[in-house]
């Protein structure tokens, strides 16, 4: 038996056809083992049969009865055999099992054909038990081989009864107490008796092959309906990885190559492309595609004029559908006929009503889109429409940011351009190139070299701000040497801090994993926490870093001071820019304000978190979680 | 050889002109001044100096670069020390080591390269380190 289908859905999915054949011809096999189950039945109720009705009295041939048994009995065991074997093999074939079935229904035929000729030929009680096997011919064999079992079996009883009244056989009759049923000498009962045997067995078949063939149409109906909710599946899937590619963070040429292979498959067509309209609105290039010629999707760029299809679509038509054929609607129609492509698919990639590409699939075969596989392909679209606008609005805002960091360079040089020459000319009038300065005008340029440094170091760190906060690229994460790191901050504040007479200790125990981060990033934060650590710590006061491991797989730096401390009023806005304390502007009083906020900006940037206690006198904490580099990065 | 030597600064910012100047001339050096790449080219044609010093964004972003390059590839002047000066050492870094590496070797940026305002002591250190061969 195999599934008739002229639906080429079923063909595409060749494993589930085969699942399903295996399931009915799982059915058939279960069938003839069963059978076989209900044979062995049949001898013992034959010997017991004929034993029980020898005991009342009936009298007919015994020993060819026990005979014929015998015989089942033989035939049986070699049918369990076979079968047997059989079970070994996973994989029946259809034409197998049939054979096997023939030849049991076969066998048992000959059986029952001997059966009626000792028990009394037209009048044998075993008459009956033919309509059994027709019934399981028609469950597991072919309507017409049904048929064929009922007419073998009604002209087998004609042979016999004729043969048995013309004298041809010895007759074997059934007698009780005395009496026998002679049908041999009966010709009239003969006729009668074959005619409703043989309307029955063609009834029997009739009905029996008519609720099979309903049955089987059923199956049929039931593996096309789970077909289709395969293929539903399979398209939802399609759409789930599609929203996925679209959802993830990628540039648009990555998702739009998944998104075509993804649709291509599912569709089962030869070609995907992904055609994006042109500011002009004129022209169409290809985005993406998948299985179209290389040389068509690298040069070729699709002239709406020219191109009538295309031209459909962008004028708001929803679909088009298109034969290779008609050469004239195609531009690159003969790039599409030599890559054997007959068929097209085109949807609008649609925003807001707006259509800005065209999303087309190919295939080989001629006039195959179907409507559900035109609302599938639309429903795809939207998704491709919405990743290329986002993509679009992710491009921009990105342009944008660029710009400002451009535009702040700028800036930056154009406003460090003349303090350098102010700087640079105040050194060679400090130095006296150009004669000695007494101590009052010393003084003076002094100050006014100390403010330009300080307007310069303000520039320096806006610039070092807008460049972190835009372009965010340039970070170079690795693992971050924090041996390394500790040496040299010590080298950088040992002598600053001497110098002041502060106590300066970098503690770094044994076994800290190292920090996962730019390197001169995190060296700067670290730079900014102590050199302000030391500014506002008097003389014969302390600072210490210490190293630790943190919770959830973070490294802990504590940076500790017994400073003077910040104000409670001053916390909130702590890592402000611009922002200073009182107490600090009384320690210097040119400060620029922008440390603490680039210790932030790093320490976001770094995802992870910086806490800060203090006490007012007392001294300041600061506490750093950076997260750690993973093990099997190298180091 | 370091004292008398001869020194070609090249800025388009008179003012960072004249006080480097200054300094070099007072420090024993023979300075002369250009305030772009074509005016370097002719002082260069003129005489050949010891060192030059070279202001990379002038007229164009570019400017000091491109005379750098060109140098390094003509004949005569390959072999002439360049320092590199900039007041946006950002756009430096932006542009690429890649771009500077041909021109200033792997010493780049931190042994030919001095950011603007110029630490003159320093700036005198490495014009010594240079002419004195190291």
């Amino acid at each position: 038996m195999t599934l008739k289908n002229g639906n080429m859905s079923l063909q595409n999915l060749p494993e589930e056809i085969h699942k399903r054949k295996r399931v009915i011809i799982g059915e058939l096999r279960e069938r003839t083992l069963w059978f076989i189950r209900l044979r062995w039945w049949v001898p013992p109720s034959l010997v017991a049969g004929a034993t029980v009705a020898r005991m009342v009295g009936v009298e007919f041939s015994a020993g060819a009865l026990v005979l014929v048994a015998a015989l089942i009995l033989l035939y049986n065991a070699a049918f369990q055999m076979l079968s047997r074997e059989l079970e070994k093999e996973l994989d029946w074939r259809t034409d197998y099992v049939q054979r096997f079935t023939y030849w049991q229904v076969g066998l048992d035929y000959a059986a029952m054909f001997l059966l009626i000729h000792f028990t009394g030929g037209a009048a044998s009680p075993f008459i009956f038990f033919f309509i059994f096997h027709i019934i399981f011919a028609s469950i597991l064999l072919k309507p017409r081989s049904a048929y064929g079992f009922a007419a073998l079996a009604a002209v087998g009883m004609v042979i016999i009864s004729v043969a048995e009244y013309a004298g041809w056989l010895s007759y074997h009759g059934i007698v009780f107490r005395g009496s026998a049923l002679r049908l041999n000498e009966r010709p009239f009962h003969i006729l009668a008796n074959l005619g409703f045997f043989t309307m029955s067995v063609f009834i029997t078949a009739f009905s029996t092959t008519a609720i099979m063939a309903m049955l089987r149409k059923r199956i049929v109906s039931l593996a096309e309906l789970s077909e289709t909710l395969t293929m539903l599946n399979n398209k939802l899937n399609s759409l789930y990885v599609v929203t996925q590619a679209i959802l993830s963070s990628q540039h648009l040429d990555q998702t739009l190559n998944i998104v075509t292979t993804e649709l291509a498959r599912v569709m089962n067509v030869v070609g995907v492309s992904v055609k994006l309209l042109s500011e002009d609105g004129k022209q169409l290039r290809y985005a993406a595609a998948h299985g179209l010629p290389e040389q068509l999707i690298k040069e070729k760029v699709v002239d709406i004029a020219k191109s009538p299809l295309n031209r459909r679509i962008i004028e708001g038509e929803s679909y088009i559908t298109g034969h290779v054929t008609q050469r004239e609607m195609f531009q690159f129609g003969e790039d599409l006929a030599a890559a054997h492509i007959q068929s097209v698919l085109f949807v609008p990639l649609k925003v807001e009503d707006k259509v800005n590409g065209i999303l087309g699939a190919y295939c080989k075969l001629p006039d195959r889109f179907k409507d559900d596989e035109v609302n599938f392909f639309l429903l795809a679209a939207g998704l491709v429409a919405i990743a290329i606008e986002n993509t679009r609005a992710y491009e921009s805002i990105g342009q944008l940011m660029q710009d400002r960091s451009w535009f702040m360079m700028r800036v930056a040089h154009n406003l460090r351009a003349p303090l350098a020459a102010i700087i640079s000319i105040l050194d060679v009038v400090r130095s006296g190139y150009q004669g000695a300065l007494n101590t009052e005008q010393d003084e003076y340029l002094r100050r006014v070299d100390r403010r330009a440094h300080t307007m310069l170091e303000i520039i320096n760190e806006l610039m070092t701000l807008a460049t972190e906060r835009t372009d965010k690229r340039r970070v170079s994460r690795g693992p971050v040497d924090i041996t390394l790191l500790t040496r040299r901050i010590r080298r950088t504040f040992q002598d600053e801090a001497t110098k002041k007479g502060v106590g300066f200790q970098v503690c770094l125990p044994d076994g800290i994993p190292n920090i996962w981060g730019d390197f001169e990033m995190v060296e700067q934060m670290l730079e900014n926490l102590v050199s302000n650590a030391i500014k506002y710590t008097p003389s014969g006061g302390n600072v210490s870093v210490v190293f630790s491991r943190g919770n959830n797989g973070t490294v802990r730096i504590e940076i500790s001071d017994n400073g003077i401390g910040i104000p409670k009023t001053a916390l909130p806005n702590l890592f402000t820019e611009f922002f200073r304390a009182e107490n600090a502007r009384a320690i210097e009083e040119h400060g620029t304000g922008l440390g603490l906020a680039i210790v932030k900006e790093i320490v976001d940037q770094h995802g992870g978190r910086i806490l800060v206690e203090s006490e007012e006198g007392l001294g300041t904490i600061f506490v750093v979680h950076l997260p750690v580099a993973h093990k099997e990065e190298p180091s | 050889m370091t004292r008398n030597a001869k020194i070609l600064l090249v800025d388009d910012d008179r003012d960072i002109r004249d006080s480097l100047r200054i300094i070099l001339e007072k420090n024993g050096y023979t300075v002369k001044t250009a305030g772009n790449g074509r005016e370097a080219v002719a002082c260069l044609k003129s005489e050949m100096p010891d060192l030059m010093i070279l202001d990379i964004m002038m007229a164009t972003d570019t400017e000091g670069f491109d005379l750098a390059f060109e140098l390094k590839n003509s004949a005569g002047f390959e072999n002439l020390p360049i320092i590199i000066l900039t007041s946006f050492l950002e756009k430096v870094r932006d542009e690429g080591p890649d771009k500077f590496q041909h021109i200033l070797g792997e010493e780049w940026p931190a042994k030919w390269l001095f950011e603007k305002p110029v630490d003159s002591k320093k700036l005198l250190d490495k014009i010594n380190g240079i002419l004195a061969g190291n």
